[in-house]
């Protein structure tokens, strides 16, 4: 690698830069270091206060970059850290052959290559490496009636959360007894307005995640057939009539919190002892990128646990450009019977959350089959003419001809988004 | 959920979808959890109950027209390995049609492997899809899977269980082996069919025409269909037998053409006859004559000068009249003989330059060899280089690191790819891409560090179906 410190001091844009990098330098801040076995390249990923670590490269022949960071300092402190892992602590890099796509992307766009690598200039204009490296200073102990105001202002804080959201359930329970009063088939009619109406109250008071709820349930409706749509709003609504009671009963549930109001951070999660805690492997199953409201871009990654007897799952949820992402608990146990009934895991899971919608379930062998519209329906190979369930928009054609020997897939009791199949052609993602 | 549940169900919902309170609607079990103090939190808690039992306790009913397809069928070489899949949809993604992305398939082919179907999948209608794709183009076109597993060798009773490009393929097998025995399937299982099918039929003859398909030729001159009766005298033309004899008469067509020819005479010591277009007086006398260079065939032509088709091409005047020359090239390609073409391609090949191009027109024509000849040609040259990716029918993995390093390629490649002019650099990463259909995996390999040390990203997409080749022989290697 040629890299050296020097160089480093040259790059960053000020002495903060440095500082807040030698922080970074850490091992542990890299859940992923890794260098190429012929180019001059290096990459890392840094974990920073997402969920996501942030994706770091740097080319170590002309100090090219990249990083996923919002930063508007170029180049960040993840880059400057990375570099100085690179300079001080080589053997910290695992040697590899293949480049990951995000780094390929990144080399495909770059400006190639012409320039020549940023020097080390004669002086680093009041930059330095070895005062970035000094400890730092120790806070000053704040006194315990500071403290006590602290934790009294959080208790108020929560106290009036608390109020607003019970507020905003009293408000949703209400808006459900007219909706039902008024009729279905108007509400169906109307639902993004309704929805959008009650969805801004929601917000106003503090109940941010159920107003998102709200907020989709329009397009969940208009997505199923039209004699489908009254059955799907009754299942929607009595879904939020538990979630509130729900709430009520444990107002303190971090799951229920969240799915109501707000999530905690990670490091809240991680600080929480009773928060679970489950390390194993997990595989993949699929990914669902949606663009929500404002904007923001939602980034859920299912996975299974592959250490797990029974099939177990985590769900992965990232919003963007927002860099705070959030991540959901693990979801209980399913089990799925080989020839069974391929729901019977959705009905237990009803039974723990019957507020949810989206299950994961593995159905046992099964194939893809079409109806006389052409939409598809995933059906059980041992059972052909009793069990089958319909699939969410349109598949590839050559999916009807493979059989699946099992498969990942979200059920939310009308239809059935697939995540990913094993078949007689191997591993398919689906998602 | 008993029947009664599901009755107090159906009545609620057609209650709340009308408006209303619909609490004595009920099921009396429902009525007795959700009774409360006050009649809105009466209907919530029927409303929870009733989205609990139409999410677990009912099914959505499978339609009884649910229709499967039969299974896709396996090819006869494996699949691409996995590890090499990620290669494979780098290249895919790079191509940037539909013909592009069947040459992917093709050079994996020719490397012993197929594609994973949801990566790649020809299309129904793909005649260009290499041969080993054939049962997935039938199921493509809806085959119904039986059929497929019945066949092994095609035959007039073993026709029916074939589906069209199974059989397409099965009867240019037999043509390039006993050619007389698919003529005979060809002539009595054809005539049963609807001309399009005929059409591609006849078409098949193509593949190792000879002497022995004169007599059955001749018979279509009676078929049906004009489009049939065209294929059949163009494939005798290309024999040597004269479709349109000349008569001399006022409304003979090849007269009419030969006048649009002059004839001359060239050279001091040994005079030699030459044959060059006539300047043009006006766009009509332009579109009749494309019109005739288009319908006549070029054994008439040269016979009505008296020459042999070879010797004619010999005296012609390549420069003169560009459309000109573009015609006769494309009127030896549908009527003139084996000997013609080879002549053709020999003086084209020769003159090199923007001649080459117009061998492309023969491409249909050309062996392997031939191909492989213009391939090298347009390499040398380099002026051309665009024309790599209008050779049809070429074949995949064969050129070596010197067909590169000879001409000026390789280093028009070199300084593109390091120059800061876009265009220059775009057009190279389509070469690259060309040439990695062509490359052994071993000139793929030596091109790509070639490449990237005059300075192309090593990650550029264009190296792609490259480093896909390259990787192909290390898998070769290791099996």
């Amino acid at each position: 690698m040629q890299l050296d410190l020097k160089t480093i001091e040259a790059l960053a844009p000020d002495q903060a830069s440095l500082g807040a990098a030698a922080k970074l330098t850490k091992r542990s801040n890299w859940p992923r270091l890794e260098s190429h076995a012929q180019l001059p390249l290096i990459w890392g990923e840094c974990q920073g206060s997402g969920s996501n670590p942030y994706r770091v490269a740097f080319d170590t022949s002309d100090h090219g970059y990249k990083c996923t960071c919002p930063s508007r300092k170029f180049p960040c402190k993840h880059i400057l850290a990375l570099a100085w892992i690179g300079a001080t602590a080589e053997a910290s890099f695992t040697r590899v052959d293949q480049t990951p796509d995000w780094v390929n992307d990144w080399l495909g766009r770059r400006r190639k290559p012409g320039q020549p690598p940023a020097q080390a200039p004669a002086r680093a204009e009041g930059k330095s490496i070895d005062e970035a490296s000094r400890p730092e200073e120790i806070a000053p102990v704040e006194d315990a009636a500071a403290v006590e105001r602290r934790e009294a202002a959080q208790r108020k804080r929560a106290e009036d959360t608390r109020s607003a959201v019970s507020a905003a359930l009293d408000e949703l329970d209400q808006w459900i007894a007219d909706q039902l009063r008024l009729g279905l088939a108007g509400f169906v009619d109307a639902c993004s307005e309704r929805c959008r109406r009650i969805a801004a109250r929601l917000v106003d008071l503090k109940a941010t995640a159920l107003a998102g709820r709200i907020d989709e349930l329009p397009a969940r409706l208009m997505a199923l057939r039209g004699e489908e749509r009254p059955d799907a709003a009754i299942r929607e609504l009595g879904k939020l009539v538990l979630l509130a009671k729900a709430w009520r009963a444990a107002p303190d549930d971090a799951e229920l919190k969240r799915l109501v109001s707000t999530s905690e951070t990670r490091d809240q999660i991680l600080a929480n002892p009773d928060a679970v805690q489950v390390e194993s492997d997990w595989e993949v199953l699929g990914e669902k990128i949606e663009t929500r409201r404002e904007g923001l871009v939602s980034h859920a990654t299912w996975l299974l646990d592959l250490k797990s007897p029974t099939p177990r799952f985590a769900l992965l949820l990232d919003f963007f450009p927002a860099s705070a992402g959030r991540r959901s608990g693990a979801w209980p146990a399913f089990v799925p019977e080989a020839d069974g009934d391929p729901l019977a895991a959705y009905a237990a899971f009803q039974d723990g959350a019957p507020w949810l919608s989206d299950c994961p379930i593995i159905l046992p062998a099964g194939a893809i089959a079409l109806d006389d519209k052409d939409g598809a329906w995933w059906q059980a190979v041992s059972d052909p003419h009793g069990i089958a369930l319909p699939v969410a928009g349109s598949v590839d054609q050559t999916l009807l001809g493979l059989d699946l020997t099992a498969t990942a897939a979200l059920w939310n009791g009308a239809r059935l988004e697939l995540l990913a199949s094993q078949s007689n052609m191997g591993r398919l993602d689906l998602s | 959920m008993n029947e009664l549940d599901q009755a107090g169900l159906a009545r609620l919902r057609d209650g709340w979808i009308s408006g209303g309170t619909a609490f004595e609607l009920a099921p009396a079990e429902w009525k007795e959890v959700a009774t409360a103090s006050s009649p809105d939190e009466q209907e919530r808690r029927l409303l929870a109950i009733a989205a609990q039992a139409l999410d677990v306790a009912l099914r959505p009913v499978a339609p009884k027209t649910l229709k499967r397809r039969p299974p896709l069928p396996v090819l006869a070489l494996p699949t691409l390995p996995e590890r090499l899949r990620p290669l494979l949809r780098a290249a895919l993604k790079y191509a940037a049609d539909a013909r592009l992305k069947t040459r992917v398939a093709a050079l994996v082919a020719s490397r012993g492997f197929v594609l994973h179907p949801m990566d790649w999948m020809p299309a129904a209608s793909s005649q260009e899809s290499p041969e080993v794709y054939a049962p997935w183009v039938d199921w493509q076109a809806g085959a119904d899977g039986d059929k497929q597993s019945r066949r092994e060798h095609l035959t007039a009773e073993s026709w029916d269980d074939f589906y069209p490009a199974a059989r397409r393929t099965a009867l240019v097998e037999l043509r390039r082996t006993t050619p007389a025995l698919a003529r005979t399937l060809i002539e009595t299982k054809g005539a049963s069919e609807p001309a399009e099918v005929r059409l591609a039929l006849i078409e098949l003859l193509r593949f190792g025409l000879g002497a022995e398909d004169v007599p059955f030729l001749k018979s279509l001159s009676a078929d049906r269909s004009g489009k049939v009766r065209e294929m059949a005298g163009r494939l005798l033309a290309r024999l040597g037998e004269h479709g349109n004899p000349a008569g001399g008469g006022s409304e003979d067509p090849i007269a009419e053409l030969a006048a649009f020819i002059e004839e001359g005479k060239s050279g001091f010591i040994r005079r030699r006859t030459t044959y060059a277009p006539i300047k043009l007086k006006s766009p009509a006398q332009q579109a009749r004559r494309a019109d005739l260079f288009a319908s006549c065939y070029f054994g008439d032509l040269t016979a009505h000068f008296g020459k042999t088709e070879p010797d004619f091409i010999g005296a012609w005047q390549f420069g003169v009249d560009d459309n000109a020359d573009r015609f006769l090239v494309l009127m030896v390609s549908v009527s003139g003989s084996d000997a013609a073409v080879a002549r053709l391609a020999d003086i084209l090949v020769a003159e090199g330059g923007k001649h080459t191009l117009l061998v492309l027109q023969l491409m249909l024509r050309l062996d392997i060899g031939w191909k492989r000849v213009v391939i090298t040609q347009i390499l040398k040259d380099a002026q051309n280089l665009h024309a790599l990716n209008l050779v049809e029918g070429a074949e995949a993995g064969w050129l070596e690191w010197g067909d590169l390093t000879n001409g000026k390629t390789l280093s028009a490649l070199r300084s593109a790819v390091s120059g800061d002019n876009d265009v220059t650099k775009r057009s190279a990463e389509q070469y690259l891409e060309a040439i990695g259909f062509l490359a052994t995996a071993a000139t793929a390999e030596k091109l790509i560090g070639d490449v990237v040390a005059a300075g192309l990203s090593p990650a550029s997409p264009s190296l792609a179906l490259l480093r896909l080749n390259a990787a192909l022989a290390e898998n070769q290697s290791n099996k």
